[in-house]
């Protein structure tokens, strides 16, 4: 391993632990989502609606309202005591600290889908499809999209008195197509569509993958240089 | 230290500061600084609240972009993001730069890991040693007190043997018996042949350890003296006067 794969896993080792010690934003994004997913099931009437047909829609808005809420505290962490300063004046290049931190919310999103998926199957018993490899290949692509604007915008945000209100209003309009093509992607998975029904969206959503993540870790340098 | 020592034969300085301004927006944090400081020389950096030294200290690690001027690490421009001149220098604040949640150990395996060392299972026990915290190893950094938590950040900003240490008001918080303990520390710092820049507000501690002094104020260095030119009553003098100078 290189000594910048070895720097980047230090920092998702260091992230991941403290998660696992705290449990401060992974017990807050998996209550709401659980909140959320409650909520639906109060606020629909299944009488009325064929709920399935809603499944892949209610499961992303429940996953970008959980992520977002655990997002926006990435660098919460690093402030305490300066630690910030600390990873800035270390030899870890900038945008290895940028996919350290990717990596560290990919884990702690994809456990969120987990318990959404879990959530929405208890409460509305859906029903996810007979390709369980495509549909996590689909929502690690969209995970990954997703973490990576919401990372870089979490930086932005840690550095204005306002960054958790803000946060919302910068990120939400920019994950319009992680909404639009996984929406399209898990929905034609959830109804056991053939697999070529789902490629259109998963390129797309590659692409966007590829692109976040490119601006991302060109642009994290100049978010937190001064 | 090989590069501070060929430095030092070469007749460079090891840290170098060349014309250094920063500005913020209209507010001109440091102005105009240079120095020149070999192998095993303590800078130690006095001024009052605002006048910049933190900024200085920043420019000085490759945080902060010059808005004009340089840095050099013996003889080389250090740029912002220099993975070659970050490894060389070690910083200390009044922040820790340390994790609450984890232990004295698993934070300097962190930062040792950070630096590509090799060899923690030996050094980080040694560093520990050195700062008399091994029995803290496994506690959490948060259930230690103040002058700890301190002697573990100086084993943190030591961890990768820096040529250069920069210390930002390392007195702050610590009680008599720690500010002493770390005094000793920062004494073998300059025996030990480390090229050290100091910024504090604590005249008395500063020039104790230092071999030249400087009074910052407003962003420029308003007095420079060396530590043989100057007794404790005429730091006192020399701060005064430049500091009500320039109110």
């Amino acid at each position: 391993m290189t000594v910048y794969l070895r720097q980047v896993a230090a920092i998702v080792r260091k992230d991941l632990l403290l998660e696992v010690r705290t449990g401060e934003r992974l017990a807050a994004m998996g209550a709401l989502t659980v909140l959320v997913a409650v909520l639906f099931h109060f606020a629909i009437d299944q009488g009325l609606v064929r709920m399935q047909l809603l499944a892949a829609g209610l499961i992303w808005m429940t996953i970008l309202f959980g992520g977002m809420l655990g997002m926006g505290r990435t660098f919460e962490m690093e402030r305490e005591q300066g630690a910030i300063q600390g990873l800035l004046t270390s030899p870890v290049p900038l945008d290895g600290i940028y996919l350290a931190k990717v990596v560290s919310n990919f884990v702690l999103v994809t456990l969120i889908e987990v318990v959404a998926l879990a959530a929405y199957w208890l409460f509305f018993g859906f029903n996810y499809g007979n390709d369980p490899l495509l549909l996590a290949g689909v929502l690690g692509v969209a995970t990954l999209g997703f973490v990576a604007v919401t990372t870089l915008f979490s930086a932005i945000s840690a550095q204005t008195n306002m960054g958790q209100t803000l946060l919302p209003i910068l990120i939400f309009p920019l994950l319009v197509p992680v909404v639009i093509f996984g929406v399209t992607a898990t929905g034609r998975i959830f109804a056991s569509r053939p697999v070529q029904e789902v490629e259109g969206s998963l390129y797309l959503l590659a692409a966007f993958t590829v692109v976040a993540l490119t601006a991302g870790t060109i642009l994290f340098r100049y978010v937190v240089e001064e | 230290m090989p590069a501070a020592a060929a430095a030092s034969r070469a007749g460079l300085p090891v840290l170098e500061a060349a014309s250094l301004v920063r500005d913020y927006g209209p507010v001109r944090a440091v102005n105009q600084v240079s120095f020149r400081l070999g192998a095993g020389e303590f800078l130690s950096v006095f001024g009052p609240n605002g006048a910049g030294k933190t900024s200085l200290l920043r420019l000085l690690a490759g945080g902060l972009r010059p808005t004009s001027g340089e840095v050099r690490v013996s003889g080389i421009p250090l740029t912002v993001g220099d993975r070659a001149a970050r490894a060389r220098i070690g910083i200390l604040s009044h922040l820790s730069f340390l994790y609450g949640r984890l232990t004295a150990r698993e934070n300097l395996r962190f930062y040792g890991r950070l630096h590509g060392l090799d060899d923690l299972d030996s050094r980080v026990p040694d560093r520990l040693a050195d700062v008399g915290l091994e029995r803290y190893a496994d506690s959490p950094v948060d259930t230690l007190s103040r002058g700890t938590v301190q002697r573990l950040a100086v084993a943190r900003a030591l961890l990768h043997d820096p040529e250069i240490v920069l210390l930002d008001e390392p007195y702050t918080g610590l009680d008599a018996y720690a500010a002493a303990m770390l005094q000793e520390l920062l004494s073998a710092l300059k025996d030990g042949g480390r090229t050290v820049v100091m910024v504090t507000h604590n005249l008395g501690r500063g020039l104790e350890v230092a071999d030249r002094v400087a009074i910052q104020v407003r962003g420029s260095f308003v007095f420079e003296a060396a530590r043989t030119d100057l007794d404790a009553a005429g730091l006192e003098r020399s701060y005064r006067r430049a500091v009500e100078g320039r109110a």
